[in-house]
């Protein structure tokens, strides 16, 4: 996102709907005397367009560029209006276990393990991405990437989680890195999350997801807690109505 | 995506909170599914939720019920919002009887859901994900309460300094809190934000949260 410095009178009323904080400075106009017009870091924004849909600016300032490569990126994960063409799914991530009723996406033995970089009001680099997909590629559980997640699709070598160096240097409002692994892996995968925690210069949140028994015992729930994870009160639940269902059980 | 799954909050904050998504899947009934959500948001219409809308049109706050109906398309995943338990037995219930076909999650805390499907006669819940928590520098994330309202975005469209900007402004007599919690469900395009619970959580935040000079 950029401001017309011509048009611009840094009245600040952008200022705060920027879900990534403070990122403006001040500039005295060159030409227009008296004039004060205010520049947007484009180093700490994510392009998510949130100044401009709130429409605030009360001359018209904001503008929002079409970007290249590797910007663009900043766009696609992070403004909720632009859908990453690699999922056909608008937002960051996939549908995961949204449609698992009718994909079959996580078997029963299988959990799916998901950590969102950034969020909320932090912003996350792609050297951070880098750092925690690393760290779960290498700590060999057999860690299998979501193909259609918009970060897989940013790296350069998906056995080791590597990104694109072009990439590394944008950031975005958040990005996921969505895979799946064995049940018995999942305190593994927890730790090496645990120890990417301590490397990286933002804050993320970690999603396991798990296929509930026909007689209603989620498998994840006794590792997690002999693994000694905290996990929420509040779940995301798939209610299994979605059609054709799929059969996970041979039936 | 991972949108609704985050918020925070205590079980007397949340229990009365839920988000409702029906979601078609690609590859399998996404073509020619614009019908069958088209169908899903009207019957989650008639339940009265507190918020509707769908990620690329926007919610009953930005725009119209009848504009997010005709903008559903084969893929369009939509979100209905309720703050009441009995709503969502009921809403449970008849899409069971009528069964628009495509996939239907619902966040909320495990426990009532469950107890919802089961007075709806729906069974056990199929799939479930959990949240383990913010990890890493989670100094640099702001107070509780204000998170509180923040994760209720789960695309974090909502600033940490509107909601201080709006804090500043209610106790200075310019806006009403209701007035704050509709703009903040407007900056939420996907219509996640529950504003019976934005209420409440504003309120707390308004008696605690010492407004600075912002800028």
């Amino acid at each position: 996102m950029k401001a017309d410095i011509d048009k611009c009178i840094a009245c600040k009323r952008c200022f705060a709907y920027c879900p990534m904080g403070r990122i403006q400075i001040f500039h005295r106009h060159e030409k227009i005397p008296g004039r004060i017009f205010i520049e947007i870091d484009q180093d700490a924004c994510t392009d998510c367009g949130m100044c401009l849909r709130a429409n605030i600016c009360p001359v018209n300032a904001l503008y929002q560029e079409v970007a290249d490569w590797p910007r663009e990126i900043r766009g696609i994960l992070s403004n909720p209006l632009i859908e990453f063409k690699g999922s056909q799914v608008p937002g960051r991530g996939t549908e995961e276990m949204k449609t698992n009723d009718v994909k079959g996406s996580f078997l029963p033995g299988e959990v799916g393990v998901g950590v969102e970089l950034g969020r909320p009001g932090v912003g996350a680099y792609f050297r951070d991405v880098e750092i925690v997909a690393m760290a779960l590629m290498g700590a060999n559980i057999g860690y299998k990437l979501a193909d259609e997640n918009p970060v897989t699709h940013f790296m350069s070598d998906k056995t080791t989680g590597k990104l694109r160096d072009e990439v590394l240097g944008e950031k975005a409002t958040s990005a996921i890195i969505e895979g799946k692994c064995k049940l018995e892996k999942l305190p593994e995968a927890l730790k090496a999350l645990q120890g990417a925690a301590e490397k990286v210069d933002t804050v993320f949140t970690v999603e396991v997801i798990t296929k509930v028994t026909p007689e209603g015992a989620v498998p994840i729930k006794a590792v997690l807690e002999k693994a000694g994870f905290w996990y929420s009160i509040n779940s995301k639940n798939n209610l299994g109505l979605g059609l054709p269902a799929f059969d996970f059980y041979g039936s | 995506m991972t949108h609704s799954l985050h918020r925070r909050g205590d079980y007397e904050s949340l229990k009365e909170d839920f988000v409702v998504l029906g979601c078609p899947a690609t590859g399998v009934n996404k073509v020619g599914s614009a019908p069958k959500t088209q169908n899903f948001l009207s019957i989650c219409y008639k339940h009265g939720p507190v918020n509707l809308g769908d990620m690329k049109t926007g919610n009953i706050y930005n725009t119209t019920m009848d504009d997010i109906l005709a903008s559903v398309t084969d893929g369009t995943i939509v979100q209905c919002t309720f703050d009441n338990r009995d709503k969502i037995v009921d809403l449970m219930k008849e899409l069971k009887e009528r069964r628009p076909g495509i996939s239907v999650i619902i966040s909320g805390v495990t426990d009532v859901v469950q107890q919802c499907m089961y007075e709806a006669d729906l069974g056990p819940i199929h799939s479930l994900e959990y949240s383990l928590g913010t990890w890493g520098k989670t100094e640099r994330l702001p107070g509780y309460a204000v998170l509180k309202l923040l994760t209720m975005c789960g695309h974090a469209m909502i600033a940490a300094d509107l909601v201080g900007k709006m804090v500043r402004d209610v106790k200075r007599g310019r806006r009403t809190i209701r007035s704050c919690v509709v703009e903040l469900a407007q900056c939420c395009t996907c219509g996640n934000f529950n504003l019976t619970r934005g209420e409440k959580i504003f309120q707390e935040v308004l008696s605690t949260y010492m407004v600075r000079s912002l800028y």
